[in-house]
């Protein structure tokens, strides 16, 4: 009975996080459409009432879906579609000791797929650490120069970066006296939060996690003028996919993970409400 | 006293030791007749099926199976690093031995040690090895690389440390059937894990639940330390208290040990040219 409802809870924010990749996605669109003075998507779903282009998430999906998956002749056929399966699955297990909610025996439920795991941030790290696999694989199975110099810058930035946002979290870990990210949120509920307790841990955490994750200043693997497309330039459909959504994936956990060390988790500051109330509205929301 | 263990233990290693032999490159990097390799792999998959009665059960289905899973990975995937003639697959293969070997410390109640193991392991070391082969084999692979240095040898020494670790701890193997009782258990278990009278002396007989194996009862582990309440201690602190308590002279030593390596690794790799600032030696003549 345990056993289904983790199995349930799996399912359910596996979907909440695909879902929410695909309209950051179209979020991106939109705001670089913005920025650029251009109007960005805004048709799909305009014949079912649907503004603004909301409904392009669902028809971008059934597009790489639907697409052919092109297989070059010229790769190593299993280390290729190895590449992002790996990518995927390490961006999505290191969602897994991410609390998006209270967790306790007095909950209603555990609001954390793997709860009470006291190593907590080391896990993040440990399966983040693997996601460099899927990167340096796909850049050397696709046996293209340009996929492979994209691969080696990549990994190369993955992994110099993984040591500043390693050591980044150790004050406010120090101070929290705990691993685990439940006891960190407790702490800054109590005291103050991470940002104001070490405010160049969080810089750097920051700048590390845009590194990490590839995002815009960092983003010289995918540097169109010169590598084409990077590592995944030889992937098409679906396999393309699995690559995107598990970059996504890892934005979202950096993301609640900035939030959870440095920005007081579901905390309010200058409330002194209790603990459990805001998290389970924050839950909630 | 010849007992089915032992000669198990026996056909075991012989099988392993001759499939991996037949399955490993010859002295100048030739591959060996199909037929053989095919002899070889057999003899190997054969060896790991009647090895399969020494592997203990840990618990309930799914525990057992997650057991037999990583244990099986762990086995095949060094077999196959060892015989891999591509040094990248090898690689690979070490990476896929490393976390498995995780995922046995996990169920082992680890966690942070496997995820120290993948963080160290198989993020930082394997990523470094795929790097450097990825590099340097870029017009194709030297036959140093597919050769092995002396494969019989090899075969010979490492089956024989398996045949005599078999035949140790399948003694054991008959014990761990029921909890241990009498004194004669506690001794043969702990003087077959290399406890020497004194410690077998010192420490008291313990009576242990069913689940627990004679192991378990012999070597406490780290993290079951208990605070002076009587709950038991969490992951980490267990392990850093140990770290900072029983092993403070190991810890500090090798702290030193990978300060020097680190102050080492500096000098060698001097980013100066070879030759500048050299003394005498740059100056021209």
């Amino acid at each position: 009975m345990l056993l289904i409802g983790i199995l349930i809870k799996i399912f359910v924010v596996a979907n909440v996080l695909m879902g929410a990749v695909a309209y950051l996605i179209w979020v991106e669109r939109k705001v670089a459409a913005f920025a650029q003075d251009r109007i960005g998507p805004n048709r799909c779903g305009r014949e079912f009432g649907v503004p603004e282009g909301l409904l392009q998430p669902l028809a971008d999906g059934a597009k790489m879906m639907l697409k052919e998956g092109v297989v070059p002749g010229y790769v190593n056929k299993p280390l290729y579609i190895l590449a992002p399966v790996i990518a995927i699955v390490a961006a999505l297990l290191g969602f897994a000791v991410v609390p998006f909610g209270p967790v306790g025996p007095d909950q209603i439920m555990d609001f954390q797929i793997a709860p009470y795991l006291d190593i907590g941030i080391v896990w993040v790290f440990a399966v983040s650490s693997l996601a460099v696999y899927g990167v340096i694989l796909a850049g050397w199975a696709s046996n293209n120069k340009y996929s492979f110099f994209g691969g080696l810058r990549s990994s190369a930035q993955l992994i110099s970066y993984e040591i500043p946002l390693g050591l980044s979290i150790l004050g406010i870990v120090l101070l929290a006296g705990s691993l685990d990210l439940n006891a960190i949120i407790k702490w800054q509920d109590e005291h103050v939060w991470g940002i104001l307790a070490s405010p160049i841990g969080f810089l750097i955490f920051l700048v590390s996690g845009f590194a990490e994750t590839n995002r815009l200043p960092f983003d010289l693997p995918e540097a169109e003028q010169e590598l084409v497309g990077g590592f995944h330039t030889e992937y098409s459909g679906m396999k393309f996919g699995m690559f995107f959504l598990g970059e996504y994936v890892h934005v979202i956990t950096v993301s609640a993970l900035t939030v959870i060390l440095f920005l007081g988790g579901w905390d309010l500051p200058f409330v002194n409400l209790h603990y459990d109330q805001v998290g389970l509205v924050a839950a909630v929301v | 006293m010849i007992t089915t263990t032992a000669l198990l233990a026996a056909l075991v290693a012989l099988l392993g030791g001759v499939g991996a032999y037949l399955m490993l490159p010859g002295r100048h990097g030739r591959a060996r007749p199909a037929l053989l390799h095919k002899a070889g792999f057999q003899a190997a998959v054969l060896g790991l099926v009647l090895f399969y009665p020494f592997l203990s059960p840990m618990g309930d289905f799914i525990v057992t199976s997650f057991f037999d899973l990583f244990a099986t990975t762990a086995i095949v995937a060094a077999v196959l690093m060892t015989t891999s003639r591509d040094p990248i697959h090898s690689a690979l293969w070490f990476a896929a031995v490393v976390i498995s070997t995780a995922g046995l410390f996990l169920l082992a109640g680890a966690p942070f040690l496997a995820a120290g193991t993948v963080i160290v392991y198989a993020g930082a070391i394997v990523v470094m090895f795929l790097f450097v082969i990825m590099l340097a084999q870029m017009e194709g692979k030297a036959a140093y690389d597919r050769a092995a240095h002396a494969p019989g040898a090899a075969a010979l020494a490492c089956f024989t440390l398996l045949w005599c670790l078999l035949t140790a701890l399948g003694s054991i193997q008959t014990e761990k059937t029921g909890p241990i009782e009498t004194r004669e258990q506690q001794v043969r278990a702990e003087a077959t894990l290399g406890r020497t009278e004194f410690l077998v002396a010192r420490y008291k007989l313990r009576k242990s639940s069913d689940l627990l194996t004679v192991i378990a009862g012999a070597s406490p582990s780290t993290n079951r330390i208990e605070d002076e309440e009587g709950r038991e201690k969490l992951n980490v602190a267990g392990l850093g208290e140990a770290l900072y308590t029983d092993h403070l002279v190991t810890a500090g030593l090798s702290g030193v040990l990978l300060f020097v390596a680190l102050i080492a690794a500096v000098a060698i790799a001097n980013p100066k040219p070879p030759g500048a600032g050299m003394g005498p030696k740059s100056v021209a003549p």
